[in-house]
């Protein structure tokens, strides 16, 4: 048994002590630990994205992330982005532009586009496709997924 | 079910600290994006990761008249994010703004890529190009390799399991023309050229096609694409079949040379 690793982590505000072992993923640690299962676990090659979260605002693969390297740092999740029953501009805009069909993906997406609109609230067509370009859809299609970000955009921060 | 087998993690504080850990099965980590995944498979049991992430002085970049020079410790990302950089060697940003894709840059290092010789790397052959090389720090003492010489096969390198890759330095040469252009369709390059010109002299580094990079250079205007694609040695996996890969890499050496003669 290898020696465990404490870490102290603030996720979606809130912050969390544990105590864990070293191979803990971070999402197995939100999945599995915390019970946060908004973050989707598939390739577990860092390829489709659908593990998506952010640490201090930098989109991240969960899969392939130690839980160890979220110590001392933020963790933002798709739980943390509705606000007192408000959904996060994304998320609205993704439902009005029917960017979601069985919805596995879009948590990724969405993160993924949290960070993108963060650092740059008024990105072109171009600059969306190449920042979502390792997040895989297989069941909608991109076309509409990058107009909800653009109408995210559009529409300005909540 | 946990799904990376187990292992010890160091997260030392400072360098000495880090290299007297390394040994055959305790292995640097910083971002994961190829250690982790090789671990995944079972490819590689470590039993401990020495995390280089809380190593002050593996995390700088400088940007000299010279050379721009970086840690072991710095991400594609911060990279890409650096003004200073962008300005004094615009090629390595474009490279690393789309290299594997966003998490993939935030994560990982250019010198973790450089590490695993990974033969789809977009950052090797570039490297290479630009004649960069590596200062290596072990338990008895340092070492500067150039990058070509340091890579030597597939998943190959010359390190030595208890050394640790410092930084990274890329000499700046003023007048020289930089181009490097990839296919890619998936999440790997099919190919990618790595072209400069400079005091007469054509270097063409061909990567992600070969199981090792191939090197060309002759006087301006004197590569054969046609013969730079018969030398290198291609597989068929899923970027392409052994014989589309030579094709392509003719066509893009070909398309690489000629945006050096546009940039003159």
């Amino acid at each position: 048994m290898s020696h465990p690793v404490k870490i102290d982590v603030t996720i979606n505000g809130q912050r969390v002590e544990r105590t864990l072992e070293p191979r803990t993923t971070l999402a197995e640690f939100l999945r599995n630990d915390l019970g946060m299962f908004g973050t989707k676990i598939s390739c577990e090659m860092q390829v489709c994205g659908v593990c998506t979260v952010l640490i201090d605002g930098a989109p991240v693969s969960s899969c392939t992330t130690l839980a160890a390297d979220a110590d001392g740092r933020e963790v933002r999740t798709i739980e943390g982005l509705a606000q007192s029953g408000e959904l996060h501009p994304l998320q609205q805009a993704f439902i009005d532009e029917f960017a979601l069909q069985c919805g596995y993906c879009t948590p990724g997406f969405i993160m993924m586009a949290v960070a993108l609109l963060e650092e740059n609230p008024a990105p072109t067509r171009d600059e969306v496709v190449h920042h979502l370009e390792g997040n895989i859809c297989r069941c909608t299609g991109y076309r509409p997924i990058i107009d909800a970000v653009l109408k995210a955009a559009e529409r300005g921060p909540n | 079910m946990p799904s990376l087998p187990e292992f010890e993690l160091h997260r030392p504080e400072t360098l000495d600290e880090a290299v007297g850990l390394l040994s055959p099965d305790d292995l640097p980590f910083m971002g994961g994006t190829e250690l982790l995944l090789a671990m995944r498979q079972r490819l590689l049991r470590p039993r401990s990761l020495v995390d280089l992430k809380g190593i002050v002085e593996l995390g700088t970049t400088n940007v000299s008249e010279t050379e721009v020079s970086f840690g072991s410790a710095v991400t594609h990302r911060r990279l890409v994010a650096d003004a200073a950089v962008g300005a004094a060697l615009p090629i390595l940003t474009q490279v690393l703004n789309n290299v594997g894709n966003r998490r993939v840059q935030t994560s990982g290092t250019p010198v973790g890529n450089l590490c695993f010789a990974e033969p789809k790397s977009d950052v090797i052959p570039l490297l290479i190009a630009l004649g960069a090389s590596v200062d290596l720090r072990g338990a008895d003492g340092g070492r500067t390799a150039a990058v070509e010489d340091f890579v030597v096969g597939p998943y190959a390198t010359t390190k030595l399991p208890d050394e640790l890759v410092v930084s990274v330095r890329i000499p700046l040469v003023a007048g020289r023309s930089e181009v490097y252009l990839k296919l890619q369709t998936m999440e790997r390059p099919t190919v990618g050229v790595a072209a400069v010109r400079w005091g007469g002299v054509d270097r063409v580094v061909v990567g992600a096609s070969g199981i090792v990079p191939v090197v060309a250079e002759a006087p301006s205007g004197r590569i054969d694409p046609v013969a730079v694609a018969g030398q290198i040695e291609p597989l068929d996996d899923l970027t392409g079949s052994a014989q589309y890969k030579r094709m392509v890499t003719g066509v893009f050496v070909r398309r690489a040379l000629a945006q050096l003669e546009d940039s003159e």
